[in-house]
């Protein structure tokens, strides 16, 4: 029982690492069309935290993530995300390098109109086992795991909007374990509040609504009850930029959840990232 | 001593570079899809690679970009396109504007 329950912590924990978006500019919680310019290099210094209460646990996740991205093309990019996590719940606590992640996104189709853009981009994350899935609770899926979306959207000087739409597929680790397949929508909209000249400080406002699916775990091929399920939330971001130094932030709120069985649920995410373009 | 002095100014004349007095070329560039500055950076950061350089101002609201070369130096419409094509933006118009002295 206890096992179950530290899946599903370490589930929601792996819907977070699924759907955080690939390349800086856009939502935060969720993947965006943009890439970086080509011979661009992105880098991004993270810090993410998590918590779900519920069938008498409680589980809290922080990473401190660093990402790079670097642009191939100006429509081709590639990137690899080092977590450093640390996990608690109500017995026990890990830390440690958490699962190393690899990118590539490519962008298929774009519209370029003055003041504004419309793009679409088909994005590839490799989740690679480097976690230690050993530990209680445990830091790393133990799997390697393919996740594919597909991300679109507009912006403008004034308004913004994205869609996307992720899968990650998971693959059995250690213990026999294999976590459920999972599946993201995302929808945002967002607004610059103040137009302002190139070389000024500049504030745009987003609000995401984001919904997670996720199937059942399978455990030595029998499926576990109190695992999967949806998630709704609903996700207000900021974005502050001067030139090429990006601060952005927000939190994820849990709207409404169609989990299986008693499981913990998500009370909150939030996430705070630097980013800055060499 | 009037003599003197109009030969004195015309060999401080003759003495000054002669590229004072060339026009430094201006370029106006407009580009469609700048909507963000952060992602403008990119412009900015591709254009400072050109050689011969010698500024560029970036006005995101109008969608323009003025660059100046340095004395001598040019801009091929070409190349102002492929650099803001590397930067991810889409160049509408190139205009070379009237000499600078």
């Amino acid at each position: 029982m206890r096992k179950f329950f530290l899946s599903a912590a370490i589930g929601l924990a792996a819907i977070t690492a699924a759907n955080k978006p690939v390349l800086a500019h856009g939502p935060l919680f969720s993947p965006a069309p943009e890439t970086i310019f080509k011979g661009g290099t992105e880098v991004t210094l993270g810090l993410h935290t998590e918590e779900a209460t519920g069938a008498g646990d409680r589980d809290t996740e922080y990473e401190l993530a660093v990402e790079a991205e670097y642009g191939i093309t100006a429509d081709w990019e590639v990137g690899i995300e080092l977590p450093y996590t640390r996990k608690e719940d109500s017995n026990s606590d890990a830390n440690g390098i958490g699962d190393i992640t690899l990118s590539t996104k490519y962008q298929f189709w774009s519209l370029d109109l003055p003041g504004s853009q419309y793009k679409a981009a088909a994005l590839l994350n490799v989740n690679l086992p480097t976690g230690d899935d050993g530990s209680a609770p445990r830091l790393g899926s133990g799997s390697t795991d393919v996740i594919a979306g597909i991300a679109t959207g507009y912006e403008s000087r004034r308004w913004y909007w994205f869609a996307s739409g992720v899968y990650r597929a998971n693959t059995e680790g250690a213990g026999n374990l294999e976590k459920g397949d999972r599946q993201f929508l995302n929808l945002v909209g967002g607004i610059r509040p103040v137009l302002t000249d190139y070389k000024e400080p500049d504030t745009v406002l987003m609000l995401e609504l984001n919904w997670e699916n996720a199937g059942r775990d399978d455990l030595g091929g029998a499926a576990v009850a109190n695992t999967g399920g949806w998630e709704l939330f609903l996700s207000p971001v900021v974005w502050w930029t001067y030139r090429q130094v990006a601060v952005r932030g927000g939190v994820q709120i849990p709207v409404a959840s169609g989990l299986n069985g008693n499981q913990p649920s998500t009370d909150y995410r939030t996430r705070i990232e630097f980013i800055y373009h060499l | 001593m009037t003599r003197i002095l109009r030969t004195a100014v015309f060999a401080l004349a003759l003495l000054l570079p002669a590229t004072a007095f060339a026009a430094q070329t201006q370029y106006q560039l407009q580009v469609d899809g700048l909507a963000c500055p952060f992602c403008a950076y990119g412009i900015e950061k591709e254009l400072t690679r050109t050689e011969g350089l010698e500024s560029i101002d970036i006005d995101i609201n109008a969608g323009t970009i003025l660059v100046t070369m340095a004395d001598g130096a040019t801009m091929s419409e070409a190349q102002a396109d492929r650099i803001v094509k590397d930067a991810g933006f889409t160049l509408r118009a190139f205009t070379e504007l009237p000499a600078q002295n």
